[in-house]
């Protein structure tokens, strides 16, 4: 589980912010002691950090700059203002990524999962589900004897629900991922990519690759 | 100031000084004064005037000819003062003391009035990001809790509207709050549609952007504040019909990049296509629309100016509206770039 730290001075958003990341299966720690928070940083070695600007005794910026000479700890900043200034100088300073507040919880949790997957550097051609191999950039999703081909769209929702094989994901989830790949489809669109995704895994011998949990979404076995 | 007008302004003067000659004629006839001094004296005399009245006419000629033209090409006409050389005559004086007591009192107003707005757009400002903390936990509490989408669709008005009044702000302070770089349209129109997705999706419209590659030189937040407002019109404006759907495309045309949205809503009346752009219009569709601020497009407008691009709107009541942004390639930042 992915370990992410949350400085942010304003309780109340500190405490959703943390049930949204625990919800999404993070790992989540909270810095409220402001004094030191550089040693507590490392000491407890996020796999991320949500970084706000404005924090007591000293400026997240600051707090950036000196982080970013002992450490490469992926942050992202957060913020009230939307001012270029502030992004041009968290980004020189070494952020991955600059959100203004009040954020769509479904982007920031794009925008953390992207800058995660960045560091993990693990961007793979191929990946295995059950007996079959899926060639991602080619779209081809090959067993033993046949091969079948995923469209762009089919393609996403598989990946999306691979990378989170076993739990629920919701359709709105799928829904923000196809989006944020610019495929701008509507619901009818997705039930049917879905459907069609399923018969395709059929045709490969898997029966009941995804499932729908009716009212949450739908789990891939 | 024309001769003529001068000499009209100092018909007394002239009269008298015509009185006082033939005064003085009637005595040196009376005193039986030879015919010769006469003569003499009249021509002294006259030649006398003239140069006493074409020496104040030339002096006060050149310099209200000064101020009349400087005035004219001048804007900000109160500060005339500033460019005007003193004059060597009494009422030209008087003039330009005056002229330097008003100017200073005008300029003192205006630094207050300036002081004042400036202190209260701060303020506002502040105010704004202040409020956008207690909206972002309401915004993750109703994700996180599930809550009904109707009230989620509330918050983001809210937010909209903040981030309007905010825009609003910037578009005319003069030390504006921008950075100019390559924007890739593409990344720009997902996040408007992301931010806009749950409504798009509610109202079933129809998607379609085929904007490829292009980049266009201007500032991220702005850019997506502009193509929000669009976009959000074009969702306020819908018409209740089976295809809904608004088409975004790109493409390069000269030496400029332009960027349509188009949309099949109900369109804008003739009669007030060309006043959308005007601060508070609301026009015909804004009474069938409750949430109209006429506000929008202005904004819009504002911030294409300061950012040198061009926004066209087009459209025909009841069939579409057609939003067309034109980005100048810069030359210059393509020429460095080349370079490098």
């Amino acid at each position: 589980m992915k370990k992410i730290l949350i400085i942010e001075d304003d309780e109340s958003v500190r405490n959703e912010l943390k049930e949204l990341l625990s919800n999404a299966s993070y790992e989540v720690l909270v810095l409220d002691n402001y004094t030191n928070m550089l040693d507590d940083i490392i000491n407890v070695h996020p796999d991320l950090i949500l970084l706000d600007i404005n924090i007591p005794y000293m400026n997240g910026e600051v707090l950036l700059r000196n982080l970013r000479k002992v450490s490469n700890i992926p942050v992202i900043m957060v913020t009230s203002k939307i001012g270029e200034i502030d992004e041009v100088l968290s980004m020189s300073y070494g952020a991955d990524d600059y959100i203004t507040k009040p954020y769509n919880p479904t982007i920031l949790l794009l925008r953390i999962g992207a800058v995660l997957k960045r560091s993990e550097n693990n961007i793979t051609d191929v990946i295995f589900y059950h007996d079959l191999s899926i060639e991602i950039k080619k779209g081809i999703v090959r067993s033993k004897d046949e091969e079948v081909i995923l469209t762009k769209n089919e393609m996403i929702i598989f990946l999306y629900l691979y990378e989170r094989m076993g739990s629920i994901v919701s359709r709105d989830e799928l829904m923000t991922e196809l989006w944020n790949n610019d495929e701008y489809i509507n619901d009818n669109a997705l039930t049917v990519n879905i459907s069609r995704l399923r018969s395709k895994f059929r045709e490969l011998g898997i029966r009941n690759a995804i499932l729908t949990r009716k009212g949450q979404g739908y789990i891939l076995l | 100031m024309k001769l003529s007008d001068y000499l009209k302004d100092k018909l007394f003067i002239i009269i008298l000084v015509i009185l006082t000659y033939f005064i003085i004629l009637s005595f040196m006839i009376g005193f039986k004064i030879i015919i010769a001094f006469q003569v003499c004296f009249t021509i002294i005399y006259f030649l006398l005037f003239i140069i006493i009245f074409l020496y104040d006419f030339i002096r006060k000629y050149f310099f209200y000819k000064e101020i009349l033209l400087k005035l004219d090409m001048l804007e900000e006409k109160y500060l005339i003062c500033e460019l005007l050389s003193k004059p060597n005559f009494l009422d030209g004086e008087i003039l330009y003391q005056m002229l330097y007591e008003i100017n200073k009192s005008m300029n003192e107003n205006m630094r207050d009035y300036k002081e004042k707005v400036n202190g209260f757009k701060e303020y506002v400002e502040m105010w704004i990001h202040e409020v956008k903390i207690p909206l972002a936990a309401l915004i993750l509490y109703t994700h996180n809790k599930r809550t009904a989408k109707a009230l989620v669709k509330e918050i983001n008005k809210i937010d909209n509207y903040l981030e309007q009044i905010l825009y609003y702000i910037r578009s005319d302070t003069t030390e504006a709050d921008y950075i100019i770089k390559e924007v890739s349209l593409n990344k720009v129109i997902r996040e408007v549609m992301l931010r806009n997705k749950d409504v798009l999706l509610e109202k079933n419209i129809d998607i379609t952007s085929d904007v490829g590659n292009l980049k266009v030189l201007t500032d991220y937040k702005w850019l997506e504040f502009m193509i929000n407002q669009v976009i959000s019109n074009s969702i306020k404006y819908m018409r209740d019909i089976s295809n809904k759907s608004i088409k975004i495309k790109a493409y390069k045309k000269d030496k400029q990049i332009i960027l349509e949205i188009l949309d099949n809503g109900m369109g804008i009346p003739k009669c007030d296509i060309g006043r959308v752009f005007n601060k508070s219009f609301t026009g015909l569709n804004g009474r069938k629309v409750s949430s109209s601020t006429g506000m929008g497009l202005y904004i819009v407008n504002n911030l294409c100016k300061k950012l040198g691009h061009r926004i066209d709107v087009e459209s025909k009541e009841g069939e579409y509206t057609k939003v067309v942004f034109s980005f100048d390639n810069n030359l210059f930042y393509s020429e460095v770039k080349n370079m490098e």
